[in-house]
C-alpha cells in the first residue's frame, strides 16, 4: 500500500504543468531522434543527456522516461517503413511490418505497433511497480560477496550469452574494465593509469565513454561507409486500425508482453529472444497462417509488445540492483550516476520520491507517446529526408557539446575523439560495444565489492563465496556456460522455423 | 538472419575475401595495452592493510594478464579463420571500402573544436565544428551551412548555457552574448 | 535530336513527362528522361524508384518513342546535372515541371527550376501539374 501511495505522489509531481511539458518534450525529442536512421534508443538517451544537466534530477528523469519510450517507438517506425531495422530487437517487427506496409497497410502496422507498445509498456511498468520492491527487499539483505557474484554474472552474461563471439565479447569487456580502472583508487587513494594527467584523477566520465562509443563511433563508422542510394520510403497516412485488426492484435499484445518482461528483467535476457519467441508463437496460433510472410498483423503486434515489455523489464535490475542489462539501461544508469545517485536497493530508501516520479513518468510518457504518435507518424517519416551531412554533423555537434558540458574541460573532447575512434575500430572488427559500457560502469563497483569481501576474510579467496545467494549466483554462472548448448539445440531450431 | 530479404541486402554482401589480417593489429594492441596496464600496476606502491588486504595493485595486474591472455586467444581465433562481421546498419554500405578522407576530415573538425572551444567559445568553435563536419560529409552549400551552423551554436548556447546553466564557455564573445 | 525531360516521381514530374512526350512526337525526336538525386539523404522522394521507372518505360515503349533513361546519383544538384546534360549538342529542348512555392520557401531553398531556366543553353519548356 505504501508503494501505491508513493506512486500516487509520483503522479502528482508529474502532472504539474511544467513537468508535463518536460515529459512531452522528452517524448517528442526521443521519438524524433529515434526515427533517424542509425540512431537507436541508447544513443538517443546518451546524446540527449546534456540537455538535462542544468535541471533538477526529478525533472531530468521525467524527461528521460519520455526519451526512453520515445526512442524505442521511433526505432520501430523506421523498421516498418524501411525494412532496415537499426536494432536487433526490431528485426522481427520489420519482417511482417514492412510486408504490411508494402501491401498498403502501413497505417495498420504502425497503429498496432503503437498501441501494442502502449499496452506492453503500461503492463510492463505496472509489473515494474509490483516486482521491483520485492527484488529490493531481497537485495537489501545481500552482502558484498553476493554483489560481487552478481556483477561477475553480469560480465559473463554480457560477453558470452549476447553476441556472436565470446572472444570478441571478452575483448570488449576487458577494454571497458581498463577504461573503468583509470583514476584514483577509492580505497587506497593511489593513482592508476592516469599517466600523470591531473584531470584523469577523477576517472573518465561514463557519459563521455557512452557518447563516444555510441554516438561518435557510430557517426564515424557511417561516415566512412555512406550509402549513396536513397531507399524507398513507403508513404504513410494517419495510423488507424479496423475492428478486425483490433480483434487480431489484442491477444498477441498480451502474449508478447508476457514473453518480453521476464526476459528483460533477467541479467542476460535482452529483447532479441522474446521477440523471436513471440513471433514463433503468433505464427503457430494464428487463424491466418497464409498471411505470415506476406504481412500478418499478429507478427507485428506480438514482437513489438515483447520488445517494449522487455525494455520495461530491464529497469528492474537497473533500479533494484544497479545492474544494467542492455545498452539503454546502461546509459540510464550513467545518467543516474552523473547526478551522484547510485541505483541499487538503497535507492528506494534514499531517493524514494525520485524513483516513483520516474516510474510515474514512464506511465505518462507512454500515454503521451500513444496520443502523439498516431497523428504524427507522417511527420516522423519526413525526418528521413534530412541530408546525411546535416544529420551526422548534428550528432557530432551534440556529442561534443555534451562531452564538454560534463566537466567543462577540453581534455574530455580529446577523450571523446579517442574513444570514438575506438568505437569505430570496434565496429570495423565486429566487437560488440555493450560489454565495454557494462565494464566501464560495473568494473569499479565490482572491484570495490570484491575487495570488501576479501577484507572480511582477511584476504582469503574463500571470502568471495559467502551466503546462500552467492552460491545460487555461482550456480547460475555455471548454467550460463551450459546455455550455449541450449541455444544451439533449442533456440536455433526455433528461430530457423520462424524465419 | 535470413528473414528481411530485399534487393539491397544482396547488393551489400561483401565480396568474399581472404583472412582479415588487420585483426592481428588488434591482438598487438591488446598485448601492448595489457603490458602497459601491468607496468603501471606494478609501479603503484603496494599498500595493504587489515582493512584492505588486496591493495590497489592486484586488480590492474590481473586485468593486464587477462588482456594478454585474450590477445593470445584472439590471435588463435584469427589464425583459425575467425573474423568479426563489420557492423551493418540502416545507413551503412559495406560494399565500398572505407572512406578514410571523410574520417580524417571529421577528426580534423573535431580537433579544431577541442583546441578552440575555450579560446573562442562554444558559439564560434561549435559553429566551426558543424560547418566542418557538414563539409567533410560532402555538403557544398557553404553559405547555407554557415547560417545553419551559427544558428545551431547560438541556439544551443542560449538554451543550454544561459537557459539551463549547462557548462559552455562564452570565450571571446564574453559580454557580447 | 533529343528532348530532355527532367523527371521526378510527382505530379509535376508526370506533367513534364507528358509535355515531353507531346514535344518528342511533334518533332519526331528521341527522348532522354533524366532523374537525379544527390543521394545524401536516407530517403529522397525525388529519386525515382524502380516501379516509377518501369511505368515510364512502359508508357514510352507503348507510344513507340525512342528513349533513354538516365539516373544520376550522388552528383550535384538536379539543376547542375540537367544543365550539364543539356550542353550535349543534340539536345533541342529541356522540359521541366514547376512546383508552386511560397516566397519564403523559395528564399530558403532556392529554386532548381529557376537555375535551369537561367543556366540552360537551349530552349526550356516549364510546365505545371494539372490541378
Amino acid at each position: 500500500m505504501d508503494n501505491l501511495n508513493n506512486l500516487m505522489q509520483g503522479f502528482e509531481d508529474v502532472i504539474a504543468p511544467m513537468n508535463l511539458l518536460l515529459a512531452l518534450i522528452g517524448v517528442l525529442v526521443g521519438t524524433a531522434v529515434g526515427v533517424l536512421p542509425g540512431i537507436g534508443p541508447a544513443m538517443t538517451v546518451a546524446l540527449l543527456l546534456p540537455i538535462t544537466y542544468g535541471m533538477e534530477p526529478v525533472q531530468a528523469f521525467i524527461m528521460f522516461a519520455g526519451i526512453f519510450y520515445g526512442g524505442m517507438y521511433g526505432g520501430s517506425t523506421t523498421s516498418i517503413l524501411l525494412n532496415t531495422p537499426g536494432e536487433s530487437s526490431s528485426v522481427v517487427t520489420a519482417i511482417e511490418g514492412n510486408k504490411m506496409a508494402k501491401a498498403g497497410r502501413a497505417a495498420q502496422a504502425l497503429a498496432t505497433a503503437a498501441i501494442g507498445s502502449f499496452v506492453a509498456g503500461t503492463i510492463g511498468t505496472l509489473l515494474l511497480v509490483l516486482v521491483t520492491p520485492l527484488v529490493v527487499d531481497f537485495a537489501i539483505s545481500l552482502g558484498a560477496p553476493d554483489y560481487f557474484a552478481l556483477m561477475l554474472l553480469s560480465f559473463i552474461a554480457v560477453t558470452s550469452v549476447l553476441g556472436a563471439s565470446r572472444v570478441r565479447g571478452l575483448i570488449s569487456l576487458l577494454l571497458g574494465l581498463t577504461i573503468g580502472l583509470v583514476g584514483i583508487d577509492s580505497v587506497s587513494g593511489q593513482q592508476r593509469l592516469t599517466l600523470g594527467i591531473p584531470q584523469l584523477a577523477d576517472g573518465i566520465d561514463v557519459v563521455v565513454v557512452a557518447v563516444a562509443i555510441f554516438a561518435v563511433g557510430e557517426a564515424l563508422w557511417v561516415a566512412a561507409h555512406l550509402r549513396r542510394k536513397p531507399v524507398e520510403v513507403i508513404p504513410v497516412g494517419r495510423p488507424w486500425m479496423g475492428k478486425k485488426d483490433w480483434k487480431r492484435s489484442w491477444k498477441p499484445w498480451l502474449r508478447g508482453t508476457a514473453y518480453g518482461f521476464p526476459f528483460g528483467a533477467l541479467p542476460a535476457g535482452g529483447a532479441e529472444i522474446p521477440t523471436f519467441l513471440s513471433y514463433a508463437t503468433e505464427k503457430r496460433l494464428t487463424k491466418h497462417p497464409e498471411e505470415f510472410g506476406k504481412g500478418a498483423i499478429e507478427g507485428v503486434a506480438g514482437p513489438e509488445a515483447a520488445n517494449n515489455a522487455s525494455a520495461a523489464g530491464t529497469l528492474v535490475p537497473m533500479l533494484a540492483l544497479g545492474l544494467p542489462t542492455n545498452a539503454t539501461a546502461a546509459v540510464m544508469l550513467a545518467a543516474f550516476q552523473s547526478y551522484g545517485i547510485q541505483p541499487g536497493p538503497l535507492l528506494f530508501e534514499r531517493e524514494a520520491s525520485l524513483v516513483w516520479v520516474l516510474i510515474a513518468s514512464l506511465f505518462v510518457g507512454n500515454l503521451l507517446l500513444l496520443l502523439l504518435n498516431l497523428p504524427l507518424a507522417p511527420t516522423w517519416a519526413k525526418l528521413l529526408q534530412i541530408p546525411r551531412p546535416y544529420l551526422y554533423a548534428g550528432i557530432l555537434f551534440f556529442a561534443s557539446m555534451g562531452a564538454y558540458a560534463v566537466n567543462a574541460q577540453p581534455l574530455d573532447l580529446f577523450l571523446l575523439l579517442l574513444l570514438g575512434l575506438l568505437g569505430f575500430a570496434m565496429r570495423r572488427f565486429g566487437l560488440p560495444v555493450l560489454p565495454l559500457i557494462i565494464g566501464v560502469i560495473l568494473g569499479p563497483r565490482a572491484e570495490l565489492q570484491g575487495r570488501r569481501s576479501l577484507q572480511l576474510s582477511g584476504g582469503e579467496l574463500s571470502g568471495l563465496v559467502g551466503g546462500p545467494v552467492s552460491y545460487a549466483v555461482y550456480t547460475v554462472i555455471v548454467l550460463v556456460f551450459v546455455w550455449p548448448l541450449v541455444r544451439r539445440f533449442v533456440v536455433r531450431p526455433l528461430r530457423e522455423r520462424s524465419a | 538472419m535470413s528473414s528481411p530479404i530485399d534487393e539491397r541486402s544482396v547488393e551489400d554482401a561483401r565480396p568474399p575475401q581472404g583472412k582479415d589480417r588487420a585483426q592481428y593489429g588488434v591482438c598487438a594492441f591488446l598485448a601492448l595495452l595489457g603490458t602497459a596496464v601491468i607496468v603501471d600496476g606494478l609501479a603503484i606502491p603496494d599498500i595493504t592493510s587489515s582493512t584492505d588486504p588486496v591493495g590497489p595493485r592486484a586488480v590492474p595486474v590481473l586485468l593486464g594478464v587477462l588482456l594478454l591472455v585474450v590477445a593470445v586467444l584472439y590471435a588463435v581465433d584469427v589464425a583459425r579463420g575467425g573474423h568479426g562481421e563489420p557492423e551493418a546498419g540502416e545507413d551503412v554500405d559495406l560494399s565500398q571500402g572505407t572512406d578514410w578522407r571523410t574520417v580524417l576530415l571529421l577528426i580534423g573538425a573535431f580537433v579544431v573544436n577541442a583546441v578552440l572551444i575555450e579560446r573562442l567559445g562554444w558559439v564560434i568553435s561549435g559553429a566551426l565544428l558543424f560547418w566542418g563536419t557538414a563539409f567533410a560529409l560532402g555538403n557544398r552549400h557553404y553559405i547555407r551551412n554557415l547560417l545553419i551552423a551559427v544558428t545551431m551554436s547560438l541556439t544551443t548556447f542560449y538554451a543550454f548555457a544561459i537557459g539551463l546553466g549547462v557548462n559552455l564557455p562564452a570565450g571571446v564573445l564574453q559580454g557580447i552574448l | 535530336m533529343t528532348v530532355l525531360v527532367g523527371y521526378v516521381p510527382s505530379p509535376e514530374g508526370e506533367a513534364a513527362l507528358r509535355a515531353g512526350i507531346d514535344e518528342a512526337r511533334l518533332r519526331g525526336e528521341k527522348m532522354l528522361v533524366v532523374n537525379t538525386s544527390r543521394g545524401d539523404a536516407y530517403a529522397d522522394p525525388r529519386f525515382a524508384q524502380e516501379p516509377d521507372l518501369a511505368h515510364v518505360r512502359e508508357d514510352l515503349a507503348a507510344l513507340e518513342i525512342e528513349f533513354d533513361i538516365r539516373q544520376v546519383l550522388g552528383g550535384g544538384d538536379a539543376a547542375e546535372e540537367i544543365i550539364e546534360l543539356a550542353e550535349q549538342p543534340d539536345v533541342s529542348l529541356v522540359v521541366i515541371g514547376l512546383r508552386r512555392r511560397s516566397a519564403v520557401g523559395k528564399l530558403i531553398m532556392g529554386s532548381q527550376a529557376q537555375q535551369i531556366l537561367l543556366g540552360a543553353g537551349c530552349p526550356v519548356l516549364a510546365v505545371k501539374a494539372a490541378q
